[in-house]
């Protein structure tokens, strides 16, 4: 016999309270997993938004705490293409509306020219782009089509407007298929803001060294003035500096961690109180262990492997059901557009790493009370 | 001659710290190698204190035990010697009762060096020296009392123990039972040349070893 073996048979002996407790551990890992996986997701898929267009830096206006409230004069784009090094400025304009009678709170439009770059990273699943002089037209991610059950041809209310929709589009990016883009002229009169967009995407050009580039525009950039001298007020971060500072991220990142903390706490109190009582109960047979030749460190070895065994089957059992809520999340359609479905595997090892923890923080207790049981105590407790 | 004698004890005394009355008093034995003792005495009389201490599950509060010519106040690691020097059996045996008879055997010898399939070899082996070959993969529960006293006896010889110390072996078996047990006993002195001390109440239990020793007040009574 293996002594793999005789811990299983000491697992399965204590079948439900077993059961139980992996199912604890389970639902702690799960939770963990699939928020740290969403987090995780969200932060990648915006950052790749960015980096499949060759984004290095993203100007706003300094000082915003919330980037997307950001507003920046849409001809300082001209200023910026006029500084060597740089390949191309994409400006652009940032909203989240409700679209009455959907059920979705909180959909992105972008107002985008209609000859931006931007529009060369979008294949269209039907229909076309909107035109310059066109106004009150819409095209839509997939996502975004597919939650309203809408399709080229009809129409969708914006602010109470009626915009038709000339196209879908199947974006590389998960996210992008879930945002309305119209005429940026559009998104301006409806917001009111003139001629202001939220922020600039710069391409550099190609260098060797394109990090000390990317760190001599920024200094450039920053250092832009107006006509009378004045510092522009503008902020250039790089591209994965402003996805990992981006006020939601870091919010939704902050809460998936107190959760995982929470998680990796509540599981441990789980797998402590089963181990615990199951050294109690089984005294007198650790007892007998020892007399039987037993050292404490095969006692310790034993508690300790039953608490890891029961915490890392509640890991497995916990990242299946964490792959299986992120999936099913990305089915609905107020989640869809953000959420990917799928949780990248450094988010699964996180979660076997939690249940590790959890099965020694778990363990370590109960395994040092049998330790330390005296082989005569323990046989007299009959 | 020295090396005749397996275990020694020298001015052997335990107290309790729960203030109990005293269990052993000054108890000076001499248990020579090969040799079957039985003591008894009456309960409370410190016969299973006496038996804990010769197989190192506790450590006397004064004197001092010497085995194999070894004093056991030296020995840092009490558990390695218990696991290869001593066999213990119980009255109510003690089986782990979700493993089956080959399984339970195989415990003990997990300290050891033998690889999982030289564990159930031998396991298996032990079992039929204690005539239970017919029955190594059944549980505690499928087992008559008598057969699961011959597992634990099997599982006490795991290590190869020189020592067997048994206490009351027979106590919860009928006669007849007891009798096989004790023949078993009888075998493994005579023919494996185990040194056995066993701790029991009948006269005609202690009548099979070759020595009684009495106690009465947690002393050793001259014979």
């Amino acid at each position: 016999m293996y002594f793999a073996t005789f811990i299983l048979k000491n697992i399965v002996r204590r079948r439900l309270r077993s059961m139980l407790t992996v199912l604890g551990v389970a639902i702690a890992v799960g939770a963990a997993v699939a928020l740290l996986g969403i987090a995780d997701g969200f932060e990648r898929s915006f950052l790749s938004l960015y980096q499949q267009r060759g984004v290095e830096l993203i100007v706003v206006r300094a000082g915003k705490a919330e980037r997307s409230t950001s507003f920046l004069d849409e001809r300082i784009a001209e200023r910026l293409r006029r500084l060597p090094g740089v390949a191309q400025v994409m400006g652009g304009l940032v909203d989240a509306v409700e679209i009455p009678g959907s059920g979705l709170q909180a959909v992105l439009v972008q107002g985008w020219y209609a000859d931006s770059p931007l529009f060369d990273a979008l294949r269209f699943v039907s229909g076309r782009r909107f035109r310059p002089d066109e106004s009150h037209v819409a095209v839509l991610g997939s996502v975004i089509a597919r939650n309203l059950g809408k399709k080229e041809g009809d129409a969708v209310s914006l602010y109470g407007e009626d915009f038709q929709i000339l196209g879908v589009f199947e974006s590389f990016n998960h996210f992008e298929n879930g945002c309305v883009v119209i005429n940026i002229r559009d998104l301006q009169r409806l917001l009111g803001v003139g001629n202001k967009v939220t922020g600039f995407q710069v391409v550099v050009e190609p260098a060797p060294n394109k990090q000390a580039l990317v760190d001599r525009l920024r200094g450039e950039i920053e250092a832009l003035t107006d006509d009378r001298g004045h510092r522009l007020p503008l902020s250039a971060l790089p591209t994965a500096d402003a996805v990992s500072t981006t006020s939601q991220l870091r919010l939704i990142k902050a809460q998936s961690w107190i959760t995982s903390v929470i998680a990796v706490v509540i599981g441990s109190i789980g797998v402590l109180n089963t181990m615990l009582m199951s050294v109690f109960e089984r005294t007198r047979e650790i007892g007998i262990l020892r007399a039987i030749g037993w050292r404490r460190r095969r006692v310790v070895r034993m508690v300790l492997a039953e608490s890891l065994l029961l915490s890392l089957a509640g890991a497995v059992v916990g990242i299946l059901f964490g792959l299986a809520l992120t999936f099913a999340l990305s089915r609905v359609p107020m989640a869809a557009g953000y959420v990917e479905g799928t949780i990248a595997p450094s988010v699964l090892l996180g979660g076997l790493a939690i249940a590790v923890l959890v099965g020694l923080l778990g363990g370590v207790y109960p395994a040092w009370r049998a330790a330390r049981l005296l082989p005569t105590e323990a046989l007299r407790h009959e | 001659m020295s090396d005749a004698v397996l275990v020694r004890s020298d001015h052997l005394c335990k107290t309790y710290p729960d203030g109990h009355v005293t269990a052993l008093v000054d108890v000076n034995l001499r248990i020579g190698r090969g040799e079957y003792v039985a003591i008894m005495g009456p309960s409370g009389s410190g016969k299973s204190t006496l038996l804990n201490l010769l197989g190192a599950l506790d450590r006397p509060t004064s004197g001092e035990i010497i085995f194999d010519g070894q004093p056991l106040s030296t020995l840092r690691d009490l558990d390695r010697f218990r696991a290869e020097k001593v066999g213990f059996v119980f009255q109510s045996f003690h089986l782990l009762p979700t493993l089956t008879a080959l399984e339970n055997v195989q415990i003990p010898m997990f300290e050891g060096r033998l690889s999982a399939a030289a564990r159930a070899r031998r396991a298996a082996a032990l079992l039929d020296v204690v005539g239970m070959a017919h029955r190594l993969d059944h549980v505690p529960g499928q087992l008559s009392v008598g057969e699961r006293q011959r597992v634990a006896i099997a599982r006490a010889l795991a290590n190869d123990p020189v020592l067997l110390l048994a206490d009351e072996p027979t106590g919860n078996l009928d006669s007849r039972t007891a009798a096989d047990i004790l023949a078993l006993f009888d075998q493994l002195h005579r023919e494996h040349g185990k040194t056995i001390v066993m701790v029991t109440h009948g006269q005609d239990v202690a009548e099979r070893a070759q020595r009684i020793l009495r106690m009465r007040d947690g002393r050793l009574l001259e014979p």
